[in-house]
């Protein structure tokens, strides 16, 4: 394993570990208000908003609207509730079809 | 219940989970490999990290060419939420000493949480617990090492097509959270305009962090709790 990767691992393994143990060591201690209850909660939603957009948009290094078509099946089928991995699917097979049709 | 009994119903509740965590773990393993990602290096990183929207995250950093120091502040700051579930987690679970809590915690992801916490009273033992993310943690690396095994035999196109697939992903998990809740769409829409116009200004995985943070902000004063998420 190359050391920057083992760099990026452990440090990723300690800062995901500590906020999953802290409590179970200091369980009194930590009673978050209900304002900062709010904030963590919104964490995830806010952080994939921006990990979506705009990074879809280079989805396919050519086309910008390529993973916006893509990403507007996964949404569309996610809607439907159809399982994650045919959402998925679904948006990798736009893209399959795409990639098929234009011009590299 | 015997200790093997909770451990067994623990187990049983999870595996909902292994049909879940599977295709993720998958199409993780196939993003790490376009990354750049040898296998040893993405099993390692599932089987320590365990935390797949960071993984995800760190694949996509890397790709845009952000440096470590970067991703892990970057995991830090998305993996902050699991404190609140932690601590949720271990008011609920009467029994198990200071170094079994230790070990389980490393366990806590969204979906254990969920699946711990709705669970009826008699459920709410250390063994129970860990049977049920022994079960998570198993699909999510297996699921990493099957993905990391099939990504070298795709054929060109079909691997060029799959770039998508990591932000099909999180398009997945986002939608049903703000199919219901407009503030929490538009929410997300002002994040990603957030991201695009600080990403002209400052390095890309910098903006990321900066509109999650600021906007994560904005939302705890702006966007009223979801009424089934009160339940947890």
């Amino acid at each position: 394993m190359r050391t920057q990767t083992l760099l990026l691992i452990a440090g990723m393994m300690l800062v995901t570990y500590l906020p999953r143990a802290l409590p179970a060591a200091f369980l009194e201690k930590i009673r978050p208000g209900a304002r900062a209850k709010r904030f963590l909660e919104m964490i995830p939603y806010t952080a994939m908003a921006a990990l979506i957009f705009p990074g879809i948009l280079s989805a396919d290094p050519q086309h910008w609207y390529v993973g916006l078509l893509g990403g507007g099946m996964a949404a569309l089928l996610a809607a439907k509730k159809v399982p994650v991995a045919l959402c998925v699917l679904g948006a990798v097979g736009v893209v399959l079809v795409c990639n098929l049709l234009l011009p590299a | 219940m015997t200790r093997r009994q909770q451990y067994a119903a623990g187990a049983k509740a999870g595996a909902p989970v292994i049909f879940g965590f599977l295709p993720v773990a998958i199409a993780f393993a196939i993003a790490a490999a376009q990354a750049g990602m040898p296998a040893g290096e993405t099993i390692g990183m599932s089987a320590f990290v365990f935390a797949g929207a960071s993984q995800m995250m760190a694949v996509s950093m890397l790709m845009q060419g952000a440096g470590a120091g970067t991703i892990i502040f970057a995991t830090f700051i998305l993996n902050l939420r699991h404190l609140m579930m932690s601590t949720c987690i271990f008011h609920r679970m009467k029994d198990g000493p200071l170094p079994a809590r230790l070990l389980v915690a490393f366990g806590i992801t969204d979906e254990s949480f969920a699946l711990f916490m709705t669970q009826p009273e008699q459920h709410s033992s250390i063994w129970f617990f860990f049977g049920l993310i022994s079960v998570t943690w198993s699909s999510w690396v297996g699921g990493t090492a099957i993905g990391a095994a099939v990504s070298g035999l795709l054929p060109p196109l079909l691997a060029a097509s799959l770039g998508i697939a990591l932000y099909a992903m999180f398009v997945v998990l986002l939608v049903p959270h703000v199919q219901h809740n407009s503030k929490l769409g538009l929410l997300a829409i002002a994040t990603g305009l957030c991201n695009l116009l600080l990403s002209q200004l400052i390095a890309p995985s910098w903006a990321l962090i900066v509109s999650t943070l600021v906007c994560a902000a904005i939302g705890a004063f702006w966007v009223e709790p979801d009424p089934e998420e009160e339940v947890l």
